[in-house]
């Protein structure tokens, strides 16, 4: 799978999490900058992922994200 | 030594000058000292010598987690050490559980108290336990300097009422300590005075009615105990908010810019939004640090593991005040608040998003029936028993047995406040308010700091002289101090 693949997977995948499908996602997003992007939402976009992209993160890994593309970069190391 | 005594400002005074007299590669051995002397004259030397056994420990911990190599080895140095400091804090706040004699003779010596519970213990733990996670997590690598570890723990701005500080950005901030930042210790100083003016123009004041009603609610009708419970509200924001700003403040006198703990939290929509907005950085520490990793492990349970995870953390939020049976009580039922609220909170967006004209009903009662949850909680969390609580609540909602105070009476000679006080100290709350909504403007705020001097100061004169016309001073210390 391409980065260009895992971006656009990623993306509608938070679009459907979020309930929105306007929702734009940059490298430099960050949880903050989503609104409802709160604790609890953090945790239901994980396992929403790991559905996706047929994959299981750690805690450790989880809480070592900064953003989107930490995020990309995980997935892209994951899936391979 | 309270932050609101001579020998508190003399300390501060030192510290600031001693700080800016000494070379910057001593400026953070200086403010550890000044630290250690200030937790010092809280209480007996063993809890000085506790809080850096316990930095040491640390210290070495991270060291040594960083040092590891395999996965296994890190994660049960990690599980260790982030246990060893939960059961540190469990066991002293059992302690006066454990050992009533000691409870007993506290009511006649606080000092006793204070050996069982040292002063500041829930905040240093939870900032050490924070950099242990930050490092096993790789977010943030072991700290060689113990200097730098004991100042994050022990600095003393934060030590006894917080915020709890993430490591990360303190340590940020330590190797910054280069030269004199004046508009961050300008910024301070306005800080500093706005927390004197919520402490002692709005929170004392209203300390005496509190504390009679709590001592006995049986002498109170239904609507003397809840203006009370309003009023305790008020008391307790103003308060806590208070102490965080002379915390913040006296921080950014040394440059150093710590966390907010509020964020208009009584104009919040529903009571997943206030929890993020009041006592923030306790709230966002328990949501990285026990909620996230919970609610990670039991993910594979669906809404039952979210509502675990949610109910666990609220409970953790009512105990970190402390052994009691309210701060228990109070956890469980905004466990059970919270735990509604988000299992209901999609359906509900669905269905007024559904409706235009209830949506905007929704904006208004929303904060409204938020707020009167919020009330309901705190009667239970600033009871001195669960027995008085229940005696309070039930006079407050006219469950109580008739007797022959009238529901509706008012007496302001009881209540110990005239109406023309209580009105004063609520428009000056409504201009606390008023601050932190320019404050949370960047733009606004900016406008006043850039407005003329002479403007500024007449506003600064404005708030010293309502500060000292409402004071009282000498009633009362600060109420997060003693968690």
């Amino acid at each position: 799978m391409t980065r260009a693949e895992i971006n656009h997977k990623l993306g509608g995948v938070l679009q459907q999490v979020f309930d929105n499908p306007s929702l734009v996602f940059a490298d430099t997003t960050t949880a903050n900058d989503v609104e409802g992007w709160d604790s609890v939402m953090h945790v239901s976009v994980i396992v929403a992922v790991e559905k996706a992209f047929g994959v299981r993160f750690s805690t450790k890994e989880v809480k070592s994200l900064a953003n989107v593309g930490d995020f990309v970069r995980l997935i892209e190391k994951r899936a391979q | 030594m309270s932050f609101l005594s001579v020998p508190f400002f003399l300390l501060v005074t030192i510290a600031v000058v001693a700080f800016q007299l000494s070379p910057p590669r001593f400026r953070a051995h200086v403010l550890l000292g000044a630290s250690l002397g200030f937790y010092a004259s809280y209480g007996p030397a063993y809890a000085v010598l506790l809080l850096l056994a316990a930095t040491l420990g640390v210290h070495q911990a991270a060291l040594a987690i960083e040092r590891r190599e395999s996965e296994s080895a890190k994660l049960r140095l990690v599980t260790v050490s982030v246990t060893g400091l939960t059961v540190l804090l469990a066991a002293f706040k059992l302690a006066s559980t454990l050992f009533p004699w000691a409870a007993a003779n506290a009511a006649a010596e606080p000092g006793v108290l204070r050996v069982l519970v040292p002063l500041g213990l829930s905040y240093y733990l939870f900032k050490l336990i924070a950099y242990l996670l930050e490092v096993y997590w790789e977010n943030l690598p072991a700290e060689r300097s113990f200097v730098a570890l004991a100042l994050y723990a022990a600095f003393f701005p934060q030590v006894v009422s917080g915020p709890i500080q993430r490591p990360g950005e303190f340590f940020a901030q330590v190797q910054g300590f280069q030269r004199f930042d004046a508009a961050s210790a300008t910024q301070g100083l306005r800080r500093i005075l706005f927390g004197l003016f919520k402490k002692i123009a709005i929170a004392d004041r209203l300390a005496t009615l509190v504390n009679a009603q709590h001592q006995n609610p049986g002498a109170y009708s239904s609507l003397e105990l809840l203006l009370g419970a309003y009023l305790f509200a008020l008391q307790l924001y103003a308060d806590f908010s208070g102490v965080t700003d002379l915390a913040i403040g006296i921080g950014q006198l040394f440059g150093v810019k710590a966390p907010e703990n509020f964020d208009l939290p009584f104009f919040s929509r529903n009571l997943q939004e206030y929890w993020r907005r009041w006592h923030m950085s306790l709230t966002s520490w328990l949501a990285d640090y026990l909620f996230t990793p919970l609610r990670m492990a039991l993910r594979d349970y669906g809404k039952l593991g979210l509502a675990f995870a949610v109910f666990v953390n609220m409970v953790a939020v009512g105990v970190w005040h402390g052994v009691a049976w309210t701060y228990l009580a109070f956890g469980v039922l905004h466990g059970v608040f919270l735990v509604v609220s988000v299992l209901t909170l999609k359906p509900r967006d669905a269905f007024f998003a559904k409706h235009p004209l209830l949506q905007r009903v929704r904006r208004v009662s929303g904060p409204l029936v938020t707020f009167q949850l919020v009330v309901l909680g705190l009667v239970i969390f600033r009871a001195d028993s669960l027995g008085q609580a229940a005696q309070y609540l039930s006079r407050l909602i006219g469950w109580a047995e008739p007797g022959t105070i009238a529901a509706t009476r008012l007496d302001f000679k009881l209540l110990t406040v005239s109406p023309k006080a209580i009105g004063t100290i609520c428009m000056l709350g409504a201009l606390m308010e008023c601050v932190h909504w320019v404050q949370r403007r960047p733009a606004l705020a900016r406008r006043f700091v850039e407005a003329p001097a002479a403007y500024r100061w007449a506003f600064y004169y404005g708030v010293v002289v309502l500060t000292l016309a409402m004071s009282r001073l000498g009633e009362g210390n600060f109420i997060y101090a003693q968690f």
